[in-house]
């Protein structure tokens, strides 16, 4: 026994020490500027609660939280129906399924920045592809401005979408292959329909696996922001700014603002308050899905 | 059994190729990380050369300045090699993230003076050169702009004279003989060229707003040349923000906009995107800097007649000069253990040869007085426009980057660039609520010490006026 939890300890040590000193080592350091003006030089100035009354007023910052909720609802809603049906319909013996799952996969494994500029080309307004054969096809009269203003948070959710689909399906087969065949044959004994066995079986069944993957897709979207920062940056004057995009800048501002004055202290505050919000959240979606994680 | 054995293959094949990518990576930090190691590295102690990291963002001159790195790497007599990387729209997050880890290059293209040398990152550059060589930039050397308490840190190089630049076909298509000389004209004009071009895809104006450089590229221009007092929205002589000087200049592009004489999309527009619509002629006006000469020869070669003129103001009437961005070229790395070797490389830089060559090809034009004074005219179609006025100069510097450390809401460039896309809001309202916002900022940043810069009641940008070339 003792040489069993010996083993644990050796195996566990190297991921245990990476997550102390590049995760949770950077977290103390940013959040000790906390409570003080710093701007990346010279002597941090202690100022108190200053930094978090200051987030409590920046409306920027609370409308990217909007932001945020949009976007990650909106990924949401796309994202985990299409990505269980697209796992239900490759879990059977379906000719070609391997491929089809591979295909599906592969944007997962794209980088999302050069994807980003891929879409970039496919989207915008003045000669993007997109338009070009709305046009051809006379489904438009005139370029529509996809990421303009109006269409900007629907356009990087639909890139989203693209990107996270296949992940969440590799994750439902997974938990789909843990389904036993015999609960399947015995309700086909019984004459039941496939959307009755998607929805008095599968979804029951596949109950800890989901939740597992909903938190996962809640905490990843609202986190998600290097896609946007590539495509918008944030922009059209903020229409697209998420909370983590915000928090970034503060860090690093961007080659195009034309200064790289960080705003160490204030983004340290912010920090720790998007984290808190991603933690409530999650905390949130945890009781409420309570039911899912009881196994039958 | 072949299947699986088909696909373990498969999977080791894409992991080694992921490793790859990650291991190439590793590789550029090492180019820089060498340099800090002191010995060079044992490449380089094995050939017993000084190898040096240089990074820039200028892509326009990339080829050339190759050209004259590979000289310098075959010529020098101190065995120094050069490596110099070209770094994109990305600069500065590179460079930061360089200095973090320790990483940063040997000489390096500089971003944003002030916070650069504040944070450490320049060595002082007094101790390395005679008075000879100091001698020939002492007109160009200003306080936060090259210097920080007296001490040199970077030399200025060129200058980015910025112009409105026009398609000259799409001119003549809508019936206009030149460039415009007030706002109004440039709205009227950028009607007319719509009305004529549409039905091609052409539009009147177009500015990069995806960020907030589609803001500031016109606006500064505008706002420099039809003020006395201000720059960056700051009143240089009170002290104090005005951003009541962009009035002008916002309204009239609000009002293009109306008008739907701005190119569709260009509120998700890059610089480099909209250059290549420009070439393909598809937009009527523009405002950037004496880049664009090099930028259609070489990045994008275009068919269209262009030329660049002296931006517009309100009254057609210059009441102070445009903006010049010069000031800081190279620096050299305060970290770095081969600063005297960096040096050696940055003279070869402001060797008069190169910088004559460099100006006569076109790729830049130079601020300091020794170029000037013995290159010929460049040589690069569409450059004429944008040499030297007598309404060009040099501005001293303002407070804006640290005073948008303390802004709280909306930055000045994204509530102009929002008014200008989408409108509906009191204008001077907007004006006033910048001006309150920016002055408190500001307040905040001298009272903790960040800035020194202070109102400067003598100053006149009237006063510049013939300051880089004289009247013609």
């Amino acid at each position: 026994m003792k040489r069993k939890q010996l083993h644990a300890y050796v195996f566990t040590f190297p991921s245990l020490f990476l997550t102390l000193v590049l995760g949770i080592y950077p977290i103390f350091w940013a959040l000790r500027y906390m409570f003080f003006a710093y701007p990346g030089y010279g002597t941090p100035q202690f100022v108190g609660l200053d930094n978090f009354f200051r987030v409590a007023r920046d409306a920027q910052f609370w409308q990217s939280v909007q932001n945020t909720f949009v976007y990650a609802a909106g990924k949401l809603v796309l994202t985990i129906p299409l990505s269980l049906i697209l796992a239900v319909i490759l879990n059977r013996a379906l000719r070609g399924r391997h491929l089809l799952r591979a295909v599906y996969f592969l944007p997962t494994i794209f980088s999302a920045s050069v994807m980003s500029i891929v879409f970039y080309i496919v989207f915008n307004s003045y000669n993007g592809i997109l338009n070009q054969y709305l046009m051809k096809l006379g489904l438009a009269s005139s370029p529509i401005d996809w990421l303009g203003a109006g269409n900007a948070m629907l356009t990087v959710i639909i890139i989203a979408v693209w990107g996270a689909v296949g992940n969440y399906m590799l994750l439902f087969l997974a938990g789909l292959q843990s389904i036993p065949d015999d609960v399947y044959e015995a309700a086909s004994l019984d004459g039941v329909n496939p959307l009755q066995r998607l929805w008095h079986i599968t979804i029951p069944m596949l109950g800890p696996v989901l939740q597992m993957v909903i938190m996962l897709a809640i905490t990843v979207s609202l986190k998600g922001y290097e896609s946007i920062m590539v495509l918008t940056e944030g922009g059209p004057f903020g229409k697209t700014e998420v909370m983590y995009l915000y928090l970034y800048k503060l860090f690093f501002p961007l080659t195009s603002e034309g200064s790289s004055v960080q705003n160490i202290g204030y983004g340290s505050a912010v920090g720790f308050t998007t984290a808190l919000i991603v933690g409530l959240v999650t905390m949130i979606y945890f009781w409420i899905s309570r039911k899912l994680n009881e196994t039958y | 059994m072949a299947k699986k054995q088909w696909l373990k293959t498969g999977t080791v094949a894409l992991l080694a190729l992921a490793l790859t990518a990650c291991s190439s990576g590793g590789n550029n930090g090492n180019a820089g990380g060498q340099n800090e190691s002191g010995s060079g590295g044992t490449n380089a102690a094995a050939e017993g050369k000084t190898k040096i990291a240089y990074w820039t963002m200028d892509r326009h001159d990339m080829d050339f300045m190759q050209d004259k790195v590979d000289a310098f790497n075959a010529e020098n007599e101190d065995n120094i090699e050069v490596e110099m990387t070209v770094l994109a729209d990305n600069y500065n997050q590179a460079v930061e993230v360089a200095y973090a880890s320790n990483q940063a290059p040997d000489i390096l293209r500089i971003f944003d003076f002030v916070t650069y040398v504040k944070k450490g990152y320049l060595a002082e550059l007094d101790g390395f050169m005679d008075d000879e060589f100091r001698g020939k930039f002492e007109s160009v050397l200003a306080e936060n702009v090259n210097m920080i308490d007296g001490k040199l840190y970077s030399l200025p190089n060129t200058g980015q004279y910025w112009r409105l630049i026009y398609n000259k076909d799409l001119f003549e298509q809508a019936g206009l003989s030149g460039p415009p000389q007030t706002l109004d004209e440039m709205v009227e004009y950028a009607k007319k060229i719509t009305e004529a071009g549409k039905a091609e895809g052409a539009y009147g104006f177009a500015s990069n707003f995806k960020n907030n450089s589609g803001f500031t590229r016109p606006a500064y221009a505008v706002g420099t040349l039809s003020s006395d007092t201000s720059h960056e929205g700051y009143n240089i002589q009170s002290g104090q923000y005005d951003t009541g000087m962009y009035k002008d200049v916002v309204q009239a592009m609000r009002q293009m906009k109306e008008d739907g004489s701005m190119l569709p999309g260009a509120e998700t527009l890059d610089i480099d995107p909209l250059r290549a619509q420009f070439a393909q002629g598809k937009i009527g006006m523009y405002v950037n800097h004496s880049s664009e000469p090099a930028v259609y020869a070489n990045q994008f070669p275009t068919e269209v007649d262009w030329a660049a003129a002296v931006v517009p103001t309100a009254s057609g009437e210059p009441a102070g000069v445009t903006w010049v961005n010069a000031g800081a070229y190279l620096g050299i790395n305060a970290h770095s253990d081969k600063q005297e070797a960096a040096y050696k490389f940055m003279e070869y830089l402001y060797g008069e040869e190169l910088r004559v060559d460099y100006q006569e090809a076109g790729y830049g034009i130079s601020v300091l007085p020794y170029v000037n004074e013995a290159a010929g005219a460049p040589e690069i179609a569409g450059i004429e426009g944008f040499l030297p006025t007598a309404y060009d100069g040099l501005y001293p510097a303002t407070p804006l980057s640290i005073t948008e450390t303390k802004l709280e809401g909306l930055k000045m460039s994204d509530a102009f660039t929002r008014y200008i896309m989408t409108g509906g809001e009191d204008l001077d309202a907007l004006i006033a609520d910048l001006d309150t916002r920016y002055n408190k900022a500001l307040e905040a940043a001298r009272a903790e010490g960040l800035t020194n810069i202070e109102a400067n009641p003598d100053f006149s940008a009237a006063a510049l006026q013939s300051s880089l070339a004289s009247a013609q």
